[in-house]
């Protein structure tokens, strides 16, 4: 059998792909426009995201037998509340410049829809390697386009990659300017739609 | 055991253990936590009077280096009496930072506690030795709403507060604002005490304005000392602008 059409690998590629959680599904957008001025925040707020996602998504689904019914969100939501709140006292301790500048995105990740949509939709009936994985794969998918913006934004807004200027300075010299308007949060909202274009035209491009 | 009894298991079951891990995870990483707070605290107040570059990485002993060659703190009243801060108080001492360098001030730091929109604002606010020109000013801590208040803690908003001045032309004191919009579109006898608002965020702006002011009138009698120290060597030298040196070589 393919590796490519194992259930677990399509459990992964679906969301990281076709059913991608930002540019399809348009959840999670106000963190990925908040968060994506510089690619070191992007990295780290998909790692602390895709770590919830796929944590929350095993845990939940190890335990789906034994919730009860009338407070399984409840119970969803105290799981998913704990991760992040671990997460965050982890930065805090062991990246603390970063996490001032996530401020509070990465609290906020509690109310990021996906999550919540991952457990609700899909952990809740599905054993916990399966879960595991499409929380991976949903991470992934978020990854992929908060990473994506960030290298847009940082490339084009300050010129520089990951904190290095890649911008030559005689490009400077010679007249080129920053874009200043890639700094704010509008430029990743335009980023974010030219994305979510692409990605549903090749997409359809594909099933036809 | 019916549905009802399995529903109170579970949902005790659930809050202890998330309980105690978040209280395990919290008390453990602690003191690190408060490290790392207390060394971004000092960051602020080095970089107030540009002891450190903001463009450049340092580590937590280079800064605790720099901190101790060149920063001292010492308490003062309310009646501006400086006091040792470790020293058991019998008034409301008032912590200041001085900056020495070849055992002169140069600088003296304040540290800004203001009301903000949805929280406490926390600074420090850096002047020069004549009492009323501010060398730096930063924020590092708030809540206020990112991309709208939150830009106070922007460089380009607080690089807009040095070389202001805290008196105007009669000697009085003023503080410094935040203005609507840009200090340069202000009638000029006003630009000295104004810096650019944040658009979108005027409630930050006025409680920050607010902040300053009560900050800086608490300390108003030690930077009136400041002040004395000024016009005397001003009066010995004859010089219209004294400078430290020349007054050392009378």
């Amino acid at each position: 059998m393919l590796l490519t059409r194992t259930k677990a690998f399509k459990t992964f590629a679906v969301p990281a792909w076709d059913n991608n959680p930002i540019n399809v599904q348009m959840l999670g957008i106000c963190s990925a426009l908040a968060v994506t001025v510089q690619l070191k925040t992007s990295f780290v707020m998909a790692l602390a995201m895709t770590f919830v996602l796929a944590t929350s998504s095993l845990i939940i689904s190890i335990m789906r037998r034994v919730i009860p019914g009338n407070i399984r969100i409840i119970a969803e939501l105290a799981v998913i509340a704990s991760l992040v709140v671990l997460t965050d006292e982890f930065l805090r301790a062991y990246f603390y410049d970063i996490s001032k500048l996530l401020s509070v995105f990465v609290g906020l990740i509690i109310t990021n829809c996906i999550i919540l949509g991952r457990a609700e939709g899909f952990a809740m009936s599905n054993p916990p390697h399966l879960a595991f994985i499409d929380g991976l794969g949903n991470g992934a998918g978020y990854a992929s386009v908060l990473l994506s913006v960030g290298f847009l934004r940082e490339l084009f807004g300050s010129g520089k990659v990951f904190g290095f200027s890649v911008i030559p300075e005689s490009f400077y010299a010679a007249g080129y300017e920053d874009m200043g308007f890639m700094l704010l949060a509008p430029a990743a909202f335009i980023i974010i739609g030219l994305m979510a274009w692409l990605q549903k035209y090749l997409i359809l491009r594909k099933d036809q | 055991m019916s549905d009802m009894m399995k529903t109170i298991v579970f949902a005790v079951v659930m809050c202890v253990v998330c309980g105690l891990l978040l209280t395990a995870a919290a008390t453990g990483l602690q003191d690190i936590q408060e490290r790392n707070v207390e060394n971004d605290r000092r960051k602020n107040i080095l970089k107030t009077v540009d002891l450190i570059s903001p463009e450049k990485q340092y580590s937590p002993q280079e800064i605790e280096q720099i901190y101790k060659d060149n920063i001292v703190q010492y308490g003062v009243t309310e009646t501006g009496v400086i006091v040792d801060p470790a020293a058991i108080p019998k008034e409301r001492v008032m912590p200041i930072y001085l900056y020495e360098k070849n055992g002169k001030i140069q600088d003296y730091i304040l540290p800004i506690e203001s009301q903000g929109l949805w929280g406490k604002i926390y600074g420090y606010m850096a002047l020069e030795d004549d009492g009323s020109t501010v060398a730096g000013f930063t924020i590092y801590q708030h809540s206020e709403t990112p991309g709208l208040g939150g830009e106070i803690e922007k460089r380009w908003f607080q690089d807009n507060f040095a070389g202001k001045k805290i008196l105007d032309r009669d000697g009085q004191l003023v503080s410094i604002k935040i203005a609507k919009g840009e200090a340069e579109k202000l009638p000029e006898p006003k630009q000295p005490h104004y810096v650019d608002g944040i658009s979108g965020a005027t409630l930050t702006g006025q409680y920050l304005t607010e902040g300053l002011k009560k900050t800086l009138s608490e300390y108003e009698p030690v930077s009136v000392a400041f002040r004395k120290n000024r016009l005397r060597c001003r009066i010995q030298t004859e010089e219209p602008w004294c400078e430290e040196d020349a007054a050392d070589t009378n």
